[in-house]
């Protein structure tokens, strides 16, 4: 799986005020330092910039490929932003993203063949997010994917994105989300790529509390073989559970548990309480965070405590 | 014809048994107290589980004449609505599990009047009672301290215990005795979250009936059904916090509509009014009981009937 890093996006407060203020620097050290960190990729988040984004979005693309030489993911509603970022890109970049919507889908995707860029397709038409696996997979089967083989745009640059909702307030959204990426990956030969955005499952989710949930998901996501996650690269925790998936490292109590869930979610079962030693804290917090993930007991801002 | 297997399922999980009112033996003075809960499945399906206790109808009496209300209500509880006691002797003559009393939003509230009332009430019937303040945080506040003091050891439930002043109501409830009513918006997170809050106090999970409100039929019933069935369902799966009974306030909730609360400028095929009305309210309730309600608080005595008829006609297996 690789890590989009999502530290550059218009909802921070800072970045909104480098964007205004034009401040290159702050985007190149907020690049650098993930990219450091460990993230593969980079999204940036512009918001929809109506009216300057056809000259923010190519000066920070220029701004950050001079310090960083990763993939960079165009993330806005303003297609003639993204165009304009595609010009000066010197690596393939990612279009973050079209809906499945008929207007979106009739000029989104063309660009990205023009570009040879990669394309983040969201599974979710006019009638908004379903929330069954099923009705997800059918947007990408009967939308999605044939608008790409229709334009020849190659099946490792379409990225499905089956869209993670929060566990506040869309927790049966949770286990289906991961389903449908499972499901996803066994569609067609050859598959297309998933995407997901990680932290939106934390959403609305008080702070302190969201490393853990998006840690969680963020393993049960890969058991299911999710190609892309957009999350927090500057979470070393985060990093610690990907590390021992993909090194397969038992060496620890710890990681013991992250590969049982991630053991147990591939084989589509879940974890249970006789994985987890309940006397260790932390262990036990892993496997309340999967309950709630499952849909299994109800999420409330105190699900730790009880 | 080949007998017909009916597909059961097992659940892991309970709804808690919750017991309102007290006996002489248990420091109270209820001639019978009302137990509710113990479910381990869902509503009325025998097959599947043990439904212990069947669900309980309270009526709704008020502290004052309620001038507001429809006159269909008026006129079947007649003069006995002016009197708070002769009102829950009258409510108990019908047929109630259990007597409701709210208080009226008023200016001159008090404890000391909430407490006259709440003595007269108990020493009118041997129903276990709910007693619900205004719903207004200061005044709920006010009246019912005085109230969980007056009915000490009478296993009271008290209400509207919220998000913003459920400290002040569950001290009161556990110094003197007493259950509340934790009430939320329709939302299973809060619903769950103020179970856990209110549990943190100290109150032990059997004096807590979950309150999670509902809508009216075409008001709002549908979301507040989804929700009981949430929080019941996720009960029989073993999520403990929300293992509690749930008591909803269809009769309030009813006799607001407009379907029921009006006969002007409506079309003459809605047909009889008070038939109408009736039919709302026992059609709400009768959604709600399906849902997991295990308490139902109801205005019209004909509507307490045709519900306590529903409930013994599906508790018998």
């Amino acid at each position: 799986m690789k890590i989009i890093g999502e530290n550059i996006h218009i909802i921070s407060p800072k970045v909104k005020l480098a964007v205004k203020e034009r401040d290159i620097k702050f985007f190149q050290n907020l690049a650098v330092k993930q990219v450091e960190a460990g993230a593969d990729m980079l999204d940036l988040n512009i918001g929809p910039q109506k009216k300057m984004g056809h000259e923010i979005m190519p000066w920070l693309v220029k701004g950050v490929q001079e310090v960083v030489d990763v993939t960079l993911s165009l993330d806005t509603t303003n297609l003639s932003a993204i165009e304009a970022g595609l010009k000066v890109a010197k690596n393939q970049c990612i279009i973050n993203s079209v809906s499945a919507e008929e207007a979106r889908l009739a000029i989104v995707p063309p660009i990205a063949k023009k570009y040879n860029a990669k394309l983040i397709a969201l599974t979710m038409g006019k009638g908004g997010i379903p929330v069954g696996s099923e009705e997800r997979v059918n947007i990408a089967l009967e939308k999605l994917i044939p608008m790409a083989m229709e334009i020849g745009l190659p099946m490792e640059d379409l990225l499905i994105d089956p869209l993670v909702l929060t566990v506040s307030g869309c927790q049966e959204y949770c286990p289906e989300c991961v389903e449908a990426v499972r499901i996803l990956k066994v569609a067609g030969d050859p598959p297309p790529m998933t995407n997901v955005g990680l932290s939106n499952v934390s959403s609305s989710v008080p702070h302190a509390m969201r490393p853990l949930i998006n840690r969680v998901y963020c393993v049960m996501l890969m058991a299911a073989g999710v190609d892309y996650a957009i999350a927090d690269p500057l979470d070393g925790d985060l990093k610690k559970f990907i590390n021992i998936v993909n090194k397969r490292d038992d060496s620890t109590s710890l990681g013991k548990l992250v590969l049982a869930l991630y053991d147990k979610t591939e084989a589509m079962d879940q974890l249970a309480a006789d994985d987890v030693d309940m006397s260790d804290p932390e262990q036990v917090d892993i496997f309340k965070t999967a309950q709630i993930l499952y849909n299994d007991i109800i999420y409330t801002d105190s699900y730790l405590r009880v | 014809m080949p007998a017909i297997q009916i597909p059961t399922q097992k659940w892991s999980g309970k709804v808690r048994e919750v017991t309102l009112g007290a006996t002489a033996a248990d420091g109270g003075t209820r001639a019978k107290t009302v137990t509710v809960g113990g479910a381990t499945t869902l509503p009325f399906l025998h097959f599947d589980g043990e439904t212990p206790h069947a669900p309980v109808v309270a009526i709704e009496i008020q502290d004052r004449y309620p001038e507001d209300w429809s006159p269909i209500l008026l006129e079947v509880w007649g003069d006995a609505a002016k009197d708070p006691a002769s009102w829950a002797k009258a409510a108990e003559e019908k047929g109630a599990d259990l007597i409701y009393l709210k208080f009226a939003l008023n200016d001159d509230l008090s404890g000391d009047y909430a407490r006259k009332i709440v003595r007269q009430v108990l020493d009118a019937t041997g129903l276990p009672l709910i007693v619900f303040g205004p719903g207004q945080v200061e005044q709920d506040n006010d009246i019912l301290v005085s109230v969980a003091e007056e009915g000490e050891g009478e296993r009271l439930v008290l209400g509207v215990c919220e998000e913003k002043n459920y400290r002040t109501i569950v001290a009161a409830a556990l110094a003197h005795g007493h259950l509340v009513d934790a009430r939320t918006a329709m939302d299973v997170n809060l619903g769950k979250q103020l179970n856990i809050l209110i549990s943190d106090m100290g109150l032990p999970l059997d004096r807590i009936v979950m309150d999670p409100t509902t809508g009216a039929l075409g008001y709002g019933m549908e979301y507040g059904y989804s929700v009981m069935e949430r929080l019941r369902l996720a009960a029989l799966q073993g999520d403990g916090m929300t293992q509690l009974p749930m008591l909803v306030t269809p009769g309030e909730e009813t006799w607001r509509a407009k379907e029921a609360r009006t006969d002007e400028g409506v079309p003459e095929s809605w047909g009889d009014w008070t038939e109408r009305a009736i039919n709302w309210e026992v059609l709400t309730t009768s959604t709600l009981l399906e849902s997991g309600a295990d308490i139902v608080v109801l205005r019209h005595p004909e509507s307490l009937k045709r519900v306590k008829g529903m409930i013994n006609a599906l508790m018998s297996h």
